[in-house]
């Protein structure tokens, strides 16, 4: 078809600068996108890439150029940020996670970071919670949490590694806690903190996560203390872990020794190992 | 005067209905098609045209006012009706200084097609390393290499033939993507691209729809018959090159062969594909009604991977054909413009597209004496 191809006279004078200009545009667009490659890549994959001596020697001309490695994970956890921020427009109270059947549940696997604690720390667990509108901090033991009604559903759990699996958890409601103890004026996160998680040599490890308000107050945001039935194990938690089906697993936090309700975002364990902090799924 | 340069989708005409054309240019001469574009700088004309072609030269010249009113010539005739000439054939170029192209990309196209080399460069090797920390497709440890991820052994049994490198599961991801254990920099960079790529789909979508482009990438009736003869021309053009046999490429009057036009109209396809899958399983939640179009959580993740297996497989012939195609096919992919194209054919474009195209002079009013043999081959 003709119409697809038309043809038009033109200056050869005309044809050639525009030419010329769109080559120079090419050229310094390949030299731009291949410098801005080089800037995020991360250094191990650029010394397979081009050796030990000659990524030295180019990170040095580049952070002379103002292209430095601090200033590139700036850059980069800048990104991380803009989805955090799309993730949290996209958020609704309203939209309840998809929930299944008890006959779709999968095998859940004990994704513990670091090791899985001995069950010693049990006996004398106490969940802490503080930053309420009392002032004082309220300190629960297992006991005080049959107070509460429990709930159940079977959700998802999707890991930011990319596994997933079907559960089912009961426990209380986030937001029954929050109506029984209310937090602070302005408090917008909920801190929570594992302080028996342990690193990879079995040394403590505290293990922290917060979630925002609004995401507490979702229906489907537990405190669980059963798995498909049963109390759970320490491998996912025992006594009582989050389960927040609209966050990445990593904020489902296990053993859960802290809740602080505070007013600025809280640190974040993966946070701090380059992962983002909002999470929302 | 100049012949179309030696490319693929040229030979053709030399093997392909020679007489029929003969006689089209015989008739298109006599249409005053010679007076038209012989004087042209870089014309393109028949290589068989011969002499004996020439019009007599009291033939009376169609449609030629309303073309000559169109063109901006008061230049050239302004310099060359003074020159006294005796010899009455003698007719005034109105594209003297002119060259007569084919406008093939919208400078958005070209554009988001470059920046696409970074882009999808960028949302593979992350996604190689994201696809690390939970494989999709695995199968059994194996008990020698305890791999048991197949993405893996293909990286083994590239790496065996590699000197000094250690053929173990990692060296795949190590080597085509950011690195094992480096999710949180996958993520990344997944991210920061992501966007730019969406971006930049967008940006495809306007200049198809500006360039008009998207009218070589909708699918015919014809796309069948003439998928299967580019089929069989692929299947025999390296066998028939060594046997010496003339092979010729299947007649092809529309900017793409039906192979191209399928692989290329399926490109957008892919890349909506991909994004959707993507956000299936990055906002399970809030997007649900995307995860359940694909049925499952699990289901966008493996989607999702085949189509990044999909581009990766695209890029192959797409890189094979353009350098076999040659300088003019890549170039116009910069520039915009072509020097093939179906010869002698002004452009069915209006005025004022075809400025929005590279604001050049509009080609005259198509004429449709003139023959249209096969244009460029693959891409």
């Amino acid at each position: 078809m003709s119409d697809e191809l038309p043809q038009v006279w033109i200056d050869e004078a005309t044809l050639r600068k525009r030419s010329r200009r769109d080559f120079l545009l090419f050229g310094a667009g390949t030299l731009a996108a291949m410098a801005g490659m080089w800037w995020i890549a991360p250094v191990s994959s650029k010394k397979r890439v081009l050796g030990e001596h000659a990524t030295d020697a180019l990170d040095t001309v580049a952070a002379r150029l103002g292209l430095s490695k601090e200033r590139s994970e700036r850059f980069q956890n800048r990104a991380l940020t803009f989805d955090d921020d799309i993730a949290e427009a996209l958020y609704s109270p309203n939209r309840t996670v998809r929930t299944y059947s008890k006959r779709d549940v999968t095998p859940l696997r004990n994704n513990y970071e670091g090791r899985t604690p001995s069950p010693e720390y049990l006996d004398t667990w106490t969940l802490t919670i503080s930053g309420l509108a009392g002032g004082k901090d309220v300190i629960l033991r297992k006991v005080d949490l049959a107070r509460f009604a429990q709930h159940e559903q079977v959700t998802r759990l999707c890991c930011v590694e990319g596994w997933s699996a079907i559960a089912g958890w009961s426990g209380i409601r986030f937001s029954d806690l929050l109506r029984a103890f209310p937090p602070a004026d302005g408090a917008k996160w909920a801190a929570m903190e594992s302080s028996v998680n342990l690193d990879g040599r079995g040394n403590p490890d505290p293990y922290y996560v917060s979630i925002d308000l609004p995401t507490a107050h979702h229906p489907q945001t537990l405190l669980a203390t059963h798995l498909n039935g049963h109390p759970l194990g320490t491998d996912h938690g025992a006594p009582l872990r989050l389960v927040v089906p609209m966050k990445l697993g990593l904020k489902n936090i296990k053993a859960i020794t802290k809740i602080a309700y505070v007013a600025t975002e809280p640190r974040d364990f993966w946070a701090e190992r380059g992962y983002s902090k909002y999470d929302g799924l | 005067m100049r012949a179309l340069g030696g490319n693929v989708g040229d030979g053709d005409f030399f093997d392909i209905g020679l007489v029929d054309e003969i006689v089209d240019c015989a008739i298109a001469h006599a249409a005053g098609a010679q007076y038209k574009y012989s004087h042209a700088g870089r014309m393109v004309i028949y290589p068989h045209m011969t002499d004996a072609d020439e019009p007599a030269v009291d033939v009376p010249v169609v449609a030629d006012e309303p073309i000559v009113e169109e063109v901006p010539i008061e230049k050239a005739i302004v310099e060359e009706v003074p020159v006294e000439e005796p010899i009455v054939e003698e007719v005034v170029d109105p594209h003297a200084g002119q060259r007569l192209v084919v406008v093939k990309h919208h400078a958005l196209v070209r554009l988001s097609h470059w920046l696409n080399v970074p882009i999808l460069f960028g949302m593979i090797v992350s996604g190689l390393s994201i696809y690390w920390a939970s494989p999709v497709f695995l199968h059994k440890p194996n008990p020698v290499t305890h791999s048991r991820d197949y993405l893996a052994d293909l990286g083994i049994s590239i790496a065996r033939h590699v000197p000094g490198a250690t053929a173990d599961p990692s060296w795949f991801y190590n080597h085509f993507g950011l690195g094992v254990f480096n999710l949180a920099g996958g993520l990344r960079w997944h991210w920061l691209f992501v966007y730019l790529f969406i971006a930049n789909g967008i940006l495809y979508l306007l200049g198809l729809v500006l360039g008009r482009g998207y009218r070589a990438l909708l699918p015919r009736r014809s796309m069948l018959g003439e998928s299967l003869a580019m089929v069989r021309y692929y299947a025999g053009v390296v066998p028939m090159k060594i046997a010496r046999r003339p092979w010729p490429h299947p007649e092809i009057t529309t900017k793409y062969n039906a192979l191209q036009r399928g692989a290329y109209a399926s490109m957008p396809v892919a890349g909506a594909l991909a994004i959707a899958s993507g956000w299936a399983m990055h906002k399970p939640v809030q997007l649900w009604w995307l995860e359940r179009i694909f049925g499952s959580y699990d289901g966008a993740r493996i989607v999702h991977f085949i189509v990044m297996i999909y581009f990766v497989l695209f890029l192959i012939p797409h890189l094979i054909l353009v350098l076999v195609d040659g300088w003019d096919t890549m170039r116009s992919m910069i520039v915009g413009w072509s020097e093939r194209g179906e010869l002698g054919v002004g452009g069915g474009v209006s005025e004022k597209t075809a400025e929005l195209l590279i604001d050049a002079t509009p080609a005259p009013t198509p004429d449709a004496l003139l023959p249209t043999p096969a244009t460029g081959g693959a891409e």
